[in-house]
C-alpha cells in the first residue's frame, strides 16, 4: 500500500484538499440544486398525487351525479308519462262526457221534436176528425134530405171518426 | 508474492505511454494541477447551479429545467437501487459524486487540459513521488539508472518534463481516493443508521437463506468465513473504487496523448505530425466521451449498490431467505 501511495503520489495534504473540494461541491449542490430540486420534486409529486386523488374524487362525484341525474331523469320521465296518461285519461273522460251530453241533448231535442210532432199531429188529427165529422154529417144530411138530430149527428160523427181512426 | 506493487511493476516503460505523468504535479506550492482542475470544476458547477436555481419556480424553465432533469433522473435511479426510505439520505452524495466525476472527466477532454504547461528540468522534478520511488528501485537493479526509470515513470522525453497547468481530477488518485473515502464514511453512517452495528454484524456474519435447526449451526463457520471475506472486500472498496476510476481516466488521457504524438514518435515530418495530432486522437475523443459518463455511472452505481446491500432489512422478509436484492428493484416500495 505504501508503494502504491508513493507511486501515485498519494499524500495527506492533496487528499485532504480533494476531500475539501468535494465537500464544497457537495454543499453547493445540496444547498442550491439537489436540496431545492428534491423538495420541488417531492412537492410536485405530492401535488400530482393530490390532483390524482381529486381527479378520482371528482370522477366518483361525476359518476354519482350522473347516476343521480339518471335517477332524476328517470323519475321525471315516469312523472311525465303519468301526467300524459292522466291528461289522456282526462281528455278521454271529458270527450266521453261531452259525447254523452251531446247524445243526451240530441235525444232531448229528438224527444222534444217527436213530442211537438205528436202534439201537432194530434191537433191536425183532431181538426181533421172534426172537419171530417162535420163533412160526413153535412153530406149525410144532404143525402138523406132530412134534418139530422143532434143525436144522429153525434152518432154519425162518432162512426166517421172511428172509421178514420182505423 | 502474488502481486507486485513495486515502482518498477507500476511504472510505464514505453515513451509513448509515459507521455502523461502517472501523478498530479504541483503547479504552485503544494497545489497540484489536479487540485486546480477540481477547483475550476467546483467553481463552474457552483456558478451554473447558482444561476439555474436563483429563482426556482414550480414550473421550471431554461437552466432550472436542466438541473431538475438531471436531479430527477438521478433521484429515480438512486431510489430504484437503494429504496424509497434510504434514497433521500443517499441521493445528495451519490448525485454529487456523479456530477463531479462526470464534469471532471469531460473537463479533462477540453483543449489545453494536460497540454498547456511549462517545461521543467529533471533536477527540479526530483522530489516527485514517482521519481523518488523509481530512484529507489533503480538502485536495486543493475543496469537501470534512476534518471531513466524516473523519466519513464514521470513522463519525460529526455529533454525535460512538461508540467501541465491542468490535469483532469479523475486522473489523480488523490481525487478518486477522496471520493471513495468520503463515500465510505457516508456508507458507514447510513449503514449504522439503518440497521445498527449489531444488525450489520448479523447481516455480514449471520446465516443466510432462512436456514433453521442443526444445519444453521453446522454452516455457521462457513458464514463467518464468508463474513470475513466480506469485511476484507469492504475494506478494499475505497481502493477498488478509486483505482478503477483513476485507471480508466488516466488510460484515456494517456491514449489521447499517445495518439497525438504518434506521428512524431514514428519519425514523420512536421506536416504529418500536425495532421496526426488532429486526426489520430479524434476517434478516441468520442471513446473518452463515452468512458467519461460510463465511469461516472459505474462509480455512482457501485456506491448505490454498496449502500443497498448493507441497508436492506433482511429480517423483514421473514424466513424466505436473503431477498435484499429484490427489495431494491424498481417499483418495490420498502416496507420498513
Amino acid at each position: 500500500m505504501g508503494d502504491i501511495a508513493k507511486v501515485f503520489h498519494v499524500d495527506w495534504p492533496t487528499l485532504i484538499a480533494q476531500v475539501v473540494i468535494l465537500l464544497v461541491v457537495f454543499a453547493v449542490l445540496n444547498k442550491f440544486a439537489f436540496g431545492p430540486v428534491t423538495r420541488l420534486l417531492l412537492e410536485r409529486r405530492q401535488r400530482i398525487e393530490e390532483a390524482e386523488a381529486n381527479f378520482a374524487q371528482s370522477k366518483e362525484k361525476l359518476a354519482n351525479a350522473s347516476a343521480e341525474a339518471g335517477k332524476v331523469l328517470e323519475g321525471a320521465n315516469a312523472q311525465a308519462a303519468r301526467l300524459i296518461k292522466e291528461a289522456q285519461d282526462a281528455a278521454a273522460a271529458t270527450a266521453e262526457k261531452k259525447r254523452q251530453e251531446a247524445i243526451a241533448e240530441a235525444a232531448a231535442i229528438i224527444a222534444k221534436g217527436r213530442e211537438a210532432a205528436a202534439i201537432e199531429r194530434d191537433q191536425v188529427f183532431a181538426t181533421l176528425k172534426r172537419d171530417f165529422g162535420r163533412l160526413v154529417v153535412e153530406t149525410t144530411g144532404k143525402v138523406t134530405g132530412k134534418a139530422l138530430t143532434s143525436e144522429d149527428q153525434a152518432r154519425i160523427n162518432q162512426e166517421a171518426v172511428t172509421q178514420i181512426s182505423r | 508474492m502474488p502481486f507486485d506493487f513495486s515502482a518498477a511493476a507500476l511504472s510505464v516503460p514505453s515513451p509513448l505511454v509515459a507521455a502523461v505523468s502517472l501523478t498530479a504535479e504541483p503547479v504552485f506550492g503544494p497545489v497540484t494541477n489536479s487540485i486546480v482542475m477540481a477547483v475550476i470544476v467546483c467553481g463552474v458547477i457552483t456558478f451554473f447551479v447558482r444561476r439555474a436555481m436563483k429563482n426556482p419556480k414550480l414550473v421550471p424553465d431554461g437552466r432550472q429545467n436542466v438541473v431538475e432533469f438531471v436531479a430527477e433522473f438521478l433521484y429515480s435511479q438512486v431510489e430504484a437501487i437503494v429504496g424509497k426510505k434510504v434514497a433521500p439520505r443517499a441521493f445528495p452524495l451519490l448525485a454529487t459524486i456523479f456530477v463531479f466525476v462526470l464534469v471532471n472527466n469531460y473537463f479533462g477532454l477540453l483543449p489545453g487540459v494536460g497540454s498547456i504547461g511549462w517545461m521543467e528540468d529533471h533536477g527540479a522534478h526530483a522530489g516527485h513521488g514517482a521519481h523518488a520511488v523509481a530512484a529507489e528501485h533503480a538502485s536495486a537493479e543493475p543496469g537501470v539508472t534512476a534518471e531513466s526509470e524516473a523519466e519513464s515513470a514521470a513522463g519525460g522525453h529526455g529533454e525535460g518534463h512538461m508540467i501541465p497547468w491542468f490535469r483532469p481530477g479523475s486522473a489523480d488518485l488523490n481525487f478518486t481516493l477522496a471520493l471513495a473515502l468520503v463515500f465510505m464514511i457516508v456508507w458507514i453512517w447510513l449503514t449504522v443508521r439503518e440497521v445498527g452495528i449489531w444488525g450489520f454484524i448479523v447481516h455480514t456474519f449471520g446465516p443466510k437463506g432462512g436456514l433453521q435447526g442443526f444445519i444453521k449451526y453446522a454452516l455457521l463457520p462457513i458464514f463467518i468465513f464468508v463474513g470475513l471475506i466480506e469485511i476484507v472486500s469492504i475494506i478494499f472498496r475505497p481502493v477498488s473504487l478509486s483505482l478503477r476510476l483513476f485507471g480508466n481516466i488516466f488510460a484515456g488521457e494517456t491514449l489521447l496523448h499517445a495518439m497525438g504524438g504518434l506521428m512524431g514518435d514514428l519519425g514523420f515530418g512536421a506536416v504529418p505530425q500536425f495532421f496526426g495530432k488532429i486526426l489520430l486522437p479524434l476517434p478516441f475523443y468520442f471513446l473518452e466521451l463515452l468512458v467519461g459518463v460510463l465511469q461516472a455511472t459505474v462509480f455512482t452505481l457501485l456506491c448505490a449498490v454498496y449502500i443497498q446491500l448493507s441497508t436492506a432489512h433482511d429480517e423483514e422478509h421473514g424466513d424466505h431467505g436473503d431477498h435484499s436484492h429484490d427489495d431494491a428493484a424498481p417499483g418495490h416500495a420498502h416496507a420498513h
